[in-house]
């Protein structure tokens, strides 16, 4: 609750003079002019985005931990960003520089409905070079390039509990966080080892987080939960249909579940390079085209022009280090089939 | 090269939109009015005005116009638009019973004081196209069917609520509620289970007519125990009052169009003194159908069952709400390429290592798990059920 809720108390004269100048303050903000005409700056009144804020900070101290927020109608749809559009409206300031990915692509329609609407309303320049925003909003993926600690990466979120494939109930569920009673879940990982031989979770992998709490990474591809793991950055999951906040702190333990002879693995794209720029070591996608072939291409299209440019660029190209360990096919990983860290 | 990025910037949305647009100004006919809407298509404005939570009769003749119709996008445009708006004041509680009602039934008794009142409805004729209705925007003025009645300006008086007499012969159990005096507003704090009637109420009466109904018949058609007797049903407009920031006294504001709808269930709490449980509905607008199936809803939720999907609160308030629903549906258009393609290894990794390998399958792999050498046949199985890949 904020004080966006609060009402003028009716038996104080001085409240209603308030109320008077609350519309006033209305008024002028409609007058203001900037960016979209009015609307507040970031298009979310300062009630709303602080409480957004306060989410997330309580977020980050309890990390993989879901913190309610009262998620507000957005000009979106819901499913399509507007969790994510509200924490990176509510963390965006003037002078920030902001990136949007859908699917690991800068250009697709969502991501430019999405750049649009915080160019009009937060006044931020936006771009499409991961190295260059200050925020990112992602919608599936985790840049290729490895992200610093003076970046965000904001994650859209269809479903925000892990448990949610085993048990539909979130009352339920909640009690199981509190608990740490994580059984079912590993009860549905052995029976899918039991009937596939293999942990059969494509996106979406289940991970544990700081020891503590079992996480939903939001449809990510598995290439990209290593990623999760001691990072340098701060990682923002924001659902707004299900009006949930969650948060991986940097260099907090990040770890998909798995047994010790059925390894997390993560994506194989054996014997394929990326059509475009030759790389392997990237999360590749395929493309069928019209005369029947099958091409595998990057798919974060921001690395992949790159690249194209300089086939040998590292992925810590940018960093005044190297071999920094970010997923897959990084120095640290000298396989590249066996990303993850699973024990 | 045979790859070619999608690009798709702010041009093909612009275009696109252009030709939503044109849809509705196809052809050589007048656009309708924001005023032609709001008067002659009151459902759709009000079905609008009720899942959007917001009473606004001309902006949601607005919202449906914009949406070309379409209800939901009406709802979610005035949505929207709510949440930029500054919230002033709360009303004055308001009593149904000082509604002014132009339709009133109780089907619960033959007659009840204040008698049964028809009102402007349709339930009682035939179904039958009036083709007359094609042509009659050519004539002049349209016929007022009513325009020769004899009517007396007398007072209407207010109606006593046939609840009323249920009430005072004892046959009500209240349904429990922590009701503290400060409602919750769930569209500033997110609903968590389990959930105060009052959420209850706030997220049905916002809830698509649709879901609404279909959940409601639900529980009449035989998953659920609620069948109800309506107390009584009334369409009409109710005042609504605030206490007036300078003078304290409370004054009457605007009137607002309502349905409402009231019904006793038999369903017995207590053995030794039975008494009917009590269900409620109220939407904005004359929309009765979803007023009596939040009726049913809202005296099933009170039995707090997860044995009928009408009786889970966390079931019904998870699917009821049009905005969440549209949303979370009409997302699968968007891409999925990233987790498809996670699929697609997974799938093929599992046919790979059972043997079941198809010509155009990509390429096997080696796996340093061993294939389980079970004896299930793949073939016979079920088709692997992939984890739901489902996004935002």
């Amino acid at each position: 609750m904020t004080e966006t809720d609060s009402t003028p108390n009716r038996t104080a004269p001085t409240d209603a003079v308030d109320s008077v100048d609350a519309v006033d303050a209305v008024l002028d903000s409609l007058d203001a002019g900037d960016g979209l005409d009015g609307y507040n700056y970031a298009y979310l009144d300062e009630h709303t985005k602080r409480e957004v804020r306060r989410s997330i900070l309580k977020a980050i101290a309890i990390p993989g931990h879901q913190v309610p927020y009262a998620s507000r109608p957005m000009p979106l749809a819901r499913g399509w960003g507007t969790g994510g559009i509200q924490a990176s409206l509510s963390i965006l300031g003037p002078d920030d520089t902001f990136k949007v990915i859908d699917q690991g692509s800068d250009e697709s329609v969502n991501a430019a409905n999405i750049r649009r609407l915080a160019g009009n309303t937060a006044d931020v320049e936006t771009t499409t070079d991961t190295t260059d925003a200050d925020v990112i909003q992602t919608r599936h993926r985790i840049p290729e390039e490895v992200l610093t600690d003076d970046q965000i990466l904001v994650l859209q979120v269809p479903i925000t509990d892990a448990l949610r494939k085993v048990d539909s109930s979130d009352a339920s569920n909640r009690r199981r966080h509190a608990h740490k009673n994580y059984g079912k879940m590993w009860v549905h990982l052995y029976e899918n080892v039991v009937e596939y031989g293999e942990i059969n979770i494509a996106a979406r992998y289940p991970t544990m987080v700081g020891g503590r709490y079992l996480m939903d990474p939001s449809p990510i591809p598995r290439w990209d939960v290593p990623k999760l793991d001691d990072a340098d950055n701060l990682f923002v999951f924001a659902a707004g249909r299900e009006a949930r906040i969650y948060a991986v702190p940097p260099h907090t333990s990040v770890e998909p579940l798995a047994f010790e002879d059925r390894e997390f693995q993560v994506e194989r794209f054996p014997d394929q390079s990326c059509r475009a720029c030759g790389s392997t070591d990237t999360y590749l996608t395929e493309i069928e085209t019209d005369d029947g072939q099958r091409h595998y291409v990057c798919n974060d299209t921001s690395f992949c022009l790159k690249r194209q440019d300089n086939e040998e660029l590292p992925k810590d190209h940018h960093l005044d280090r190297e071999g920094v360990d970010w997923g897959p096919g990084t120095p640290n990983n000298t396989t590249a089939d066996s990303g993850g860290d699973a024990e | 090269m045979g790859y070619v990025a999608v690009k798709a910037g702010e041009e093909i949305i612009e275009r696109a939109a252009d030709l939503f647009e044109k849809q509705r100004v196809d052809g050589d006919e007048a656009t309708l009015s924001v005023d032609q809407i709001e008067g002659q298509l009151d459902r759709l404005t009000a079905q609008a005005m009720s899942e959007a939570g917001l009473y606004a009769p001309r902006l949601a003749a607005l919202a449906v116009k914009q949406a070309q119709g379409d209800t939901v996008e009406a709802a979610f445009l005035l949505r929207a638009y709510r949440s930029t708006l500054e919230r002033f004041d709360e009303t004055v509680v308001a009593d149904p019973a000082e509604m002014f009602a132009t339709r009133r039934v109780s089907p619960a008794y033959k007659d009840v004081p204040g008698g049964q009142i028809l009102g402007p409805t349709k339930d009682y004729t035939q179904r039958l196209l009036d083709f007359d209705l094609e042509t009659d925007h050519e004539g002049d003025e349209p016929d007022d069917p009513t325009g020769d009645w004899e009517v007396d300006d007398a007072e209407p008086e207010e109606l006593t609520n046939v609840m009323e007499v249920l009430r005072e012969e004892g046959l009500v159990h209240e349904p429990d509620s922590e009701f503290d005096g400060e409602p919750t507003d769930t569209t500033r704090e997110s609903v968590t289970h389990p959930v105060d009637r009052d959420e209850v109420l706030q997220e049905l009466a916002r809830g698509e007519t649709g879901a609404v109904t279909a959940l409601g018949y639900s529980a009449l058609r035989g998953y659920g125990q609620v069948h109800p007797t309506l107390a009584e049903v009334r369409v009409g407009k109710l005042p609504v009052k605030i206490e007036h920031p300078y003078t304290d006294d409370e004054v009457r504001v605007t009137d607002i169009e309502l349905s409402e709808s009231e019904a006793v269930v038999p369903v017995y709490a207590k053995r030794d003194d039975p008494q009917f449980a009590f269900g409620y509905g109220l939407t904005f607008g004359r929309n009765e159908r979803k007023a009596i199936a939040m009726t049913i809803l809202d005296a099933s939720i009170q039995l707090d069952s997860t044995s009928e999907p009408a009786e889970n609160p966390e079931f019904v308030l998870d699917v009821v709400d049009g905005m969440d629903s549209f949303g979370f549906i009409e997302h699968l258009k968007l891409p999925h390429y990233v987790t498809f393609q996670s699929i697609l290894d997974r799938i093929r990794g599992i046919r790979d290592r059972t043997g079941v390998t198809g010509t155009d399958t990509a390429d096997s792999t080696d796996d340093e798990a061993d294939a389980p050498e079970d004896d299930a046949d793949p073939a016979d199985r079920e088709p692997a059920p992939m984890e739901a890949n489902t996004d935002d």
